[in-house]
């Protein structure tokens, strides 16, 4: 007899049940800010009349590209139980090397080298000197948040055109942003949650979440270096979203990524992503996303108060991390 | 017939303790090869080093002749040996595919996984087992069984030539055992070498070929099991001599201080009940993991029996005991818990001696009184404990293993408790330091307390105390007088029961 035995609670659950209650998978409760958003997006449908023009669509979602880039990057470091902070600048430092008149054949490579670089300095010092991750990507934080002020101490100075054009321009009358998004949403899902980096990630944070920080290394995981390479990763796409927001401002800025990384945190831990480590999906990170998104978009269109906007923001925050901690989802 | 590993004068040591002394085993194609002996002879370790996760501080390991060193797990696995380690190592957040070839996925395209050959290679594995699980579920939805399975399937790698199973039917009833033995033996007749770590004797006569005996770290001897009769492994297992490091035992008892009765550890096991009496030191003894920890650990809380009575110096308490309050609930009637792993649970390594003795002393005080220094109790207790150290304010990582034990023990000394529960009094402490601790608690005793002791070492509980009580598969199923037990005879109980 193989065992098996009756009291088995969650591996009996019909699908659509592990679905809504995120059991069974270590996808995290997605489901539920997928119903905040929906409900936020129903009733300013029925508010507001220009919430279902296309212009607006379009507009909430070239609005929304930075934050979900920026989230989806931050979600690889989420995954193994750590945090980097440091994205915020990192953003302001690419809009600021991006407005250094220089080609865009050369500008654009060299901002993504920089992050990678800034992302593997984050990993060598969290895997090698042991530092906590909060710390050492605070201090990133400031390290160049320093450096982009010295390189431009107010905003100004013009990015190149193929920037520009790349955001603000549109394909079949659809803007450009969309298409990069699908893109990028392709290859993060592929990385995420298909590739065995990504499952390595998955195994390095349920490790770290169970007690069992040693197995992964004991069945031939690399830890250390998928770490670091999480790291890179993440300030990789802080990077990309600092290409799209200084497309957007066709300048650059060394204030436009403040606070970028607690509003990127946010959006992760509104998708069902454990901050413990281990559990949460790419689509989940979007939709925490675009719960942020349609807030500010819904707040601008029916005139709200903006501070109010926060504080809804808060709210929804703890209503979906209190609704699925980690016992809740049976891990 | 050539071996197909050949592990000679491995040596190992953790720390100050000796783990490994020159031990040498040789592993032929087609067998079955029992490793025995007492909890902490050494066998996990030399596993441990077979499969790249301890590396040896001396001697060598050939394979097929060659010589190999294994750095990581990794080497390892890649040289062909494939593990089921003790402890589960399966992550909660994976699926059972996931875990089975975690570190060695299938790729496709890109270095993608490739989950449909994966998912397929996990059912077929499962399925030769003989288990129906999806190999999608994750493995926090399984029950522990089905875990221990998986864990199993999950280090039978077909194209493994060595297995090590590391008591792999600790948590098996006795048909999953005989699924088990059927794929051990279909391992052997394909040429390969397993290496089997059980204390169960009736499993070592049924499937085993070779049996070899470690003590202490040594090499005690390798037999053929054909030869061997399971009298002569047990005397192999134990025979050596009691060392004059104990004090006399008590002679005259008191009334009964903690009473349990129908005491159910889970649904599976007896109900059975024991009793301690002022004076008395008694021993939970048996094979390591048999409910002795669980029996403890219920009485503060930290584990919650199925059923039973509990009766603490005339008070009844009520089960389960509350895992927040359970250990104030125990010191206020007097009594102290000293956890097994003193630094993790025990000790506040950064903290001086003298906070780490007053510990229990505040505790007995309200929230908000202030807290008195102390002075002449830690003096008292550095005293009679006899600790050295640079004196009272000294950190207590600054100590030997000794030495900080003994700060354990006196913390609950200090403060005059009537009942002491022991988890391992002498962990990692040498002869000299235990013997000091065994005339501690015999004077605790003498003065009036009561002591629960379990441990690993046996020898330690016969010596020590006066009443074992003998503990297998989570219930009690031997109780005999100190005086009159030896190692053999605790073993006889645990195994023959």
């Amino acid at each position: 007899m193989p065992p098996s035995s009756p009291d088995r609670l969650t591996g009996m659950k019909p699908a659509y049940l592990k679905l809504l209650t995120g059991q069974g998978t270590r996808q995290g409760l997605w489901s539920l800010p997928l119903l905040i958003a929906l409900a936020i997006a129903l009733g300013l449908s029925l508010t507001a009349q220009q919430f279902t023009s296309a212009d607006n669509l379009f507009n909430l979602i070239t609005q929304a590209m930075p934050l979900i880039i920026t989230a989806i990057g931050q979600m690889f470091v989420i995954v193994i139980g750590g945090l980097d902070l440091s994205v915020g600048s990192v953003i302001s430092f690419t809009t600021a090397i991006l407005a250094l008149d220089g080609p865009a054949y050369l500008l654009i490579p060299a901002v993504f080298l920089l992050a990678a670089a800034i992302g593997a300095i984050n990993g060598i010092v969290i895997t090698r000197l042991n530092v906590h991750p909060i710390i050492a990507t605070l201090s990133m934080q400031y390290v160049v948040l320093g450096i982009t002020r010295i390189l431009r101490p107010v905003s100004g100075g013009t990015v190149p055109d193929v920037v520009i054009a790349s955001v603000s321009g549109s394909l079949l009358g659809i803007p450009l942003p969309v298409f990069w998004g699908i893109a990028v949403l392709l290859v993060a899902w592929k990385v995420l949650h298909g590739s065995r980096f990504g499952l390595h990630l998955f195994a390095i944070g349920g490790g770290i979440a169970a007690g069992m920080e040693k197995v992964p290394h004991n069945f031939g995981v690399a830890e250390r270096r998928n770490i670091l390479l999480a790291y890179v990763t993440c300030s990789c796409f802080a990077a990309l979203a600092g290409i799209f927001l200084a497309g957007r401002i066709v300048s650059g800025d060394p204030n436009v990524g403040l606070l970028f990384e607690l509003d990127a945190i946010t959006a992760v831990a509104i998708g069902g992503t454990q901050l413990s480590g281990g559990v949460g999906a790419l689509h989940g990170t979007v939709i925490g996303a675009l719960v942020m998104a349609l807030l500010a978009n819904g707040m601008n269109l029916t005139n709200v108060s903006p501070f109010i906007q926060t504080t809804i923001k808060g709210l929804i925050l703890l209503l979906v991390v209190g609704l699925q901690s980690r016992k809740r989802m049976g891990l | 017939m050539a071996s197909l590993v050949e592990m000679s004068d491995i040596s190992k040591t953790f720390g100050g303790s000796v783990a490994l002394k020159g031990v040498s085993l040789e592993l032929m194609p087609g067998t079955v090869h029992a490793l025995m002996g007492e909890n902490g002879a050494g066998k996990s370790t030399l596993m441990k080093i077979l499969a790249g996760v301890h590396q040896p501080d001396e001697g060598e390991i050939r394979l097929k002749g060659e010589t190999v060193a294994f750095a990581r797990p990794k080497d390892a696995i890649a040289a062909g040996i494939s593990t089921v380690f003790q402890e589960l190592s399966l992550l909660p957040n994976l699926t059972i595919a996931e875990n089975m070839f975690l570190g060695r996925e299938p790729t496709g395209w890109l270095r993608t996984v490739d989950y449909r050959g994966m998912n397929q290679l996990a059912r077929r594995a499962l399925g030769e087992l003989g288990l129906d699980l999806d190999p999608e579920t994750l493995v926090s939805d399984l029950t522990i069984a089905e875990r221990q399975f998986v864990e199993i399937a999950h280090g039978i790698k077909a194209e493994a030539n060595v297995f090590i199973l590391d008591e792999p039917t600790a948590a098996l009833n006795a048909a999953d055992v005989e699924m088990l033995n059927r794929q051990i033996r279909r391992l052997r007749d394909a040429g390969k070498a397993i290496v089997y770590i059980s204390h169960r004797m009736e499993e070592i006569f049924a499937i085993c070929d070779t049996v070899t005996v470690l003590k202490d770290g040594e090499l005690i001897g390798t037999r053929t099991v054909a030869e061997v009769k399971p009298g002569q492994l047990i005397a192999m297992m134990v025979g050596r001599e009691l060392k004059d490091l104990f004090p006399p035992r008590a002679t005259a008892f008191g009334e009964i201080v903690v009473d349990i009765s129908d005491f159910r550890i889970d649904s599976a096991s007896k109900p059975f009940s024991l009793s301690l009496r002022k004076g008395e030191i008694i021993a939970l003894a048996g094979l390591e993991g048999q409910g002795q920890q669980k029996l403890l650990r219920a009485l503060i809380g930290q584990f919650h029996p199925v059923a039973g009575t509990v009766i603490l110096g005339g008070t009844k308490i009520a089960l389960p005991v509350s895992a927040a309050s359970g250990i104030r609930q125990l010191q206020a009637a007097r009594i102290g818990f000293v956890p097994e792993d003193r630094k993790d649970e025990g000790l506040f390594l950064g903290l001086p001696i003298s906070h780490n003795i007053t510990m229990a002393l505040h505790a007995g005080q309200p929230q908000l009184a202030p807290a008195k220094p102390y002075r002449r109790e830690i003096a008292e207790t550095l005293t009679s404990l006899q600790v050295k150290s640079a004196g009272a304010e000294a950190l207590v990582s600054s100590l030997s293993g000794g030495n900080q034990q003994k700060v354990l023990l006196g913390r609950y000394l200090a403060a005059d408790m009537n009942v002491l529960l022991i988890e391992e009094p002498t962990r990692g402490v040498d002869v000299g330091a235990k013997s000091e601790i065994y005339k501690l608690l015999r004077r605790f005793a003498a003065k009036g307390g009561a002591v629960i002791v379990l441990s690993r070492e046996t020898i330690e509980l016969i010596g020590l105390c006066d009443r074992i009580y003998v503990m297998h598969a989570n219930t009690l199923v031997g109780e005999m007088p100190a005086a009159e037990a030896t190692e053999h005879r605790i073993l006889d109980a645990a195994l023959v029961a």
